[in-house]
């Protein structure tokens, strides 16, 4: 009797300790699942990520702003390429320890319209520490002015009515000090809808007339459109 | 048989104990295992997301650069005051690509130089501006100029 004993007392002992080693192991795999999203710092590379996407439009927007505002003759259509390019060695020392790796998939260009400038590029994006690679993302800026409608009140007086949208729509929020026409004084910047009800602007000016319109947006990229025809 | 019942018994609350201290030992090393919240791990984790998120949320809104840029550092420490939470205490540094420090004199900071001294966490933030655009008269000009943002904050 006293050896049946003795075996079923050592069987219970080791199917506890069985139970334990179980609990533990539970414990320290829901510890991990739980913490993970604690100690992984997503939110931070998600911004890393965002800080660099959001400055590398800016760079497509401030290259354009460039481009447009020069002189007729001297603009620089290589400089979005070199600002990118001087944007992708900065970052690598803005971040040393980062592995930050940005590449254009096809080189930046721009299209040169004068009432239409437009920059694009694709980019690929690998960040090393964390694990990132072959972001993808593309950009796009642009600012297009269309006269839809010329007309005047006076022999002096006259109203061009204009679409004006970026790449995200309708630019809103414009002033006179935004606009010039032929180098005279506007008087007023109405915005309003179209008979097709397109958000539109009502330049109102005393000058001459055909007139060049010029436009610059809050990103300071400038279209240029004629209006020859009064209706 | 009498004698040996009662030693059965016996062996039987041994047992027992044994087996409930083993099972209240794994069950305690477990909650060992376990990080608080408060705990100084998740407090840098949790200030260094703070600090990130308020820097992008005011640099999507085209409102961080436009200040770094224009130099409105008392406009720039009342939107940080505002975006981050009242008991977070912070220190905006601006340097260009050259270690140069660009608000020098204009320091944008929220509570004293004895908070940063006898904080226990401080996390650091770096961001990065490429550059903008700016109006001079009519004209605008838009040159490639970096900036980098370093936000050191602490908790109160």
């Amino acid at each position: 009797m006293k050896p049946k004993r003795e075996r079923k007392g050592q069987f219970i002992i080791i199917a506890v300790l069985l139970a334990a080693i179980m609990i533990i192991s539970i414990g320290a795999l829901l510890h991990t699942a739980v913490t993970y999203y604690k100690h992984e710092p997503w939110e931070e590379y998600s911004t890393l990520i965002g800080d660099i996407e959001v400055n590398t439009r800016r760079i497509l927007e401030l290259s354009l702003a460039n481009y447009t505002n020069s002189v007729a003759g001297e603009e620089d259509a290589s400089i979005l390429k070199t600002n990118i390019d001087k944007w992708q060695n900065n970052l690598t020392k803005i971040y040393p320890n980062s592995g930050i790796i940005l590449t254009y998939l096809s080189t930046p260009q721009f299209q040169t319209q004068s009432w239409n400038p437009r920059a694009a590029a694709d980019f690929m994006l690998d960040i090393t520490t964390i694990g990132l690679s072959g972001y993808k993302f593309s950009l796009d800026s642009s600012l297009s002015l269309s006269i839809i409608e010329a007309s005047n009140s006076t022999t002096t007086s006259y109203t061009i009515t204009a679409i004006i949208q970026s790449e995200k729509g309708f630019v809103p929020n414009l002033r006179k000090s935004n606009f010039r026409v032929n180098g005279a004084e506007i008087t007023a910047v109405l915005p309003s809808l179209s008979a097709s009800n397109i958000p539109v602007y009502n330049i109102q000016y005393d000058g001459t007339f055909p007139a060049t319109l010029e436009v610059w947006d809050e990103r300071g990229i400038r279209a240029v459109a004629t209006a020859s025809v009064l209706s | 048989m009498r004698s040996l019942r009662e030693t059965k018994g016996q062996m039987r609350v041994i047992e027992t104990i044994l087996a409930a201290s083993i099972i209240l030992g794994a069950v305690s090393f477990v909650g060992v295992l376990a990080v608080r919240p408060t705990s100084p791990t998740y407090e840098m984790t949790d200030l260094e997301k703070m600090g990130y998120s308020a820097l992008h949320d005011l640099d999507q809104q085209n409102l961080l650069a436009s200040f770094v840029y224009n130099g409105e550092w008392s406009t720039l420490r009342t939107a940080l005051k505002i975006t981050l939470p009242v008991d977070v205490y912070f220190n905006l540094t601006v340097y260009n690509l050259r270690g140069a420090k660009l608000n020098e004199g204009n320091e944008v900071v929220y509570g004293d130089s004895a908070t940063f001294s006898n904080a226990k966490n401080i996390a650091s933030v770096t961001y990065c501006l490429s550059g903008i655009a700016m109006q001079t008269g009519t004209r605008y000009t838009a040159e490639y100029d970096p900036r980098i943002v370093v936000l050191l904050i602490t908790r109160g």
